[in-house]
């Protein structure tokens, strides 16, 4: 099969090489312009970059710590805390946990004892337990005392 | 991640391009410091961690944005800045001016680098930059991140947020109206 460039494409091509010829010739003179720019526009594009370099550390600083020394080695890690220091920080969750089990146990403790002194206290009493279950003696106490 | 040596030596490779890109935009020495200089640190602050590789579209991009805002800016104080018709004129006929022609029969001062003095070398370059100056503003950068900075048709359409075809189409003009307009001044391309 042959290969067949027709005219028009092939003037386009031509056409095409020739713009780019041409602009990077012209590229190439801004670029030498570029380069005889005066002491001071040098001197103050040195000073933003200075202090964008630095912006770029301080921002990475406080990232967090990234580079590692070992045995003279650096490496460049997301920092990864140790299993010791992961269980560590469970610790307050734990205490918080063993506070609130003590608490509860507490509570019941408390209402152990004073429903034990309700018991003791009605058992002691002159009046039988039974008494409390008798319709009229619970109409007795509600009745009015004075006559 | 870039380390601080990476982008100390891309920002010293593209500074002095950067300002001028920026000056044929803003045509203000000053403002144009200041441009770069916000485009520099907004690369540091946010890009920063990105790969030395992908610093050059990253920044020509946010140098196209912080240019733009500086405009706006501008816009916002009502200050006499430059004519519209700078943004919208298309002055490129493009019919008959044949570029072969003026590439063949260049005998150019540009090609003639050697035989030419300094002061009609300095001339000479002053030239093409106020030729340059003078493009749309939308034909300028196409030429400008196409040809100077070195990115391709698609990096240069990402930048600029348009489509491939629209940056042929934008270099083609570009490269024609500079050629003649160049032509007209006796320099040949």
């Amino acid at each position: 099969m042959r290969n067949t460039v027709t005219p028009t494409a092939s003037r386009a091509r031509q056409q095409e090489a020739l713009e780019a010829r041409v602009a990077l010739r012209l590229a190439g003179a801004l670029s030498e312009s570029a380069q005889q720019l005066p002491h001071d526009i040098s001197e103050r594009l040195r000073v933003a970059r200075d202090r964008a370099v630095g912006r770029a550390a301080a921002v990475r600083r406080a990232s967090g710590p990234v580079v590692l020394a070992q045995g003279g080695r650096s490496a460049v890690l997301g920092w990864t805390p140790p299993v010791w220091l992961r269980l560590a920080s469970l610790m307050p969750l734990a205490v918080l946990l063993a506070g609130l089990v003590l608490i509860q146990q507490y509570h019941d403790h408390e209402q152990i004892v004073v429903a034990a002194e309700i018991d003791a206290a009605l058992l002691t009493d002159e009046l039988p337990p039974t008494a409390y279950g008798d319709p009229g003696f619970a109409e007795y106490l509600r009745s009015d005392p004075t006559p | 991640m870039a380390t601080d040596k990476e982008l100390t030596d891309f920002l010293r490779s593209v500074e002095k391009r950067a300002f001028k890109r920026t000056v044929y935009a803003v045509r203000d020495d000053d403002a144009a410091l200041d441009i770069v200089q916000d485009a520099m640190i907004r690369l540091a602050e946010k890009y920063a961690d990105r790969p030395a590789a992908e610093l050059p579209l990253v920044f020509q991009r946010i140098l196209s944005n912080a240019t733009m805002d500086w405009f706006r800016r501008l816009r916002v104080r009502n200050a006499v800045m430059q004519n519209l018709s700078d943004f919208e004129s298309d002055s490129e006929d493009g019919g008959d001016f044949d570029l072969l022609e003026s590439l063949e029969s260049a005998e150019g001062l540009l090609g003639a680098e050697s035989a030419a003095d300094s002061v009609s070398r300095a001339q000479i370059l002053r030239s093409i930059e106020i030729e340059i100056g003078q493009l749309p503003t939308r034909q300028r950068e196409a030429f400008l991140l196409r040809y100077w900075e070195e990115l391709d048709v698609a990096e240069t359409a990402m930048v600029m947020g348009c489509s491939e075809g629209s940056v042929k189409t934008h270099c083609s003009r570009a490269v024609h109206a500079l050629a003649k307009a160049l032509r007209a001044k006796g320099i040949a391309p």
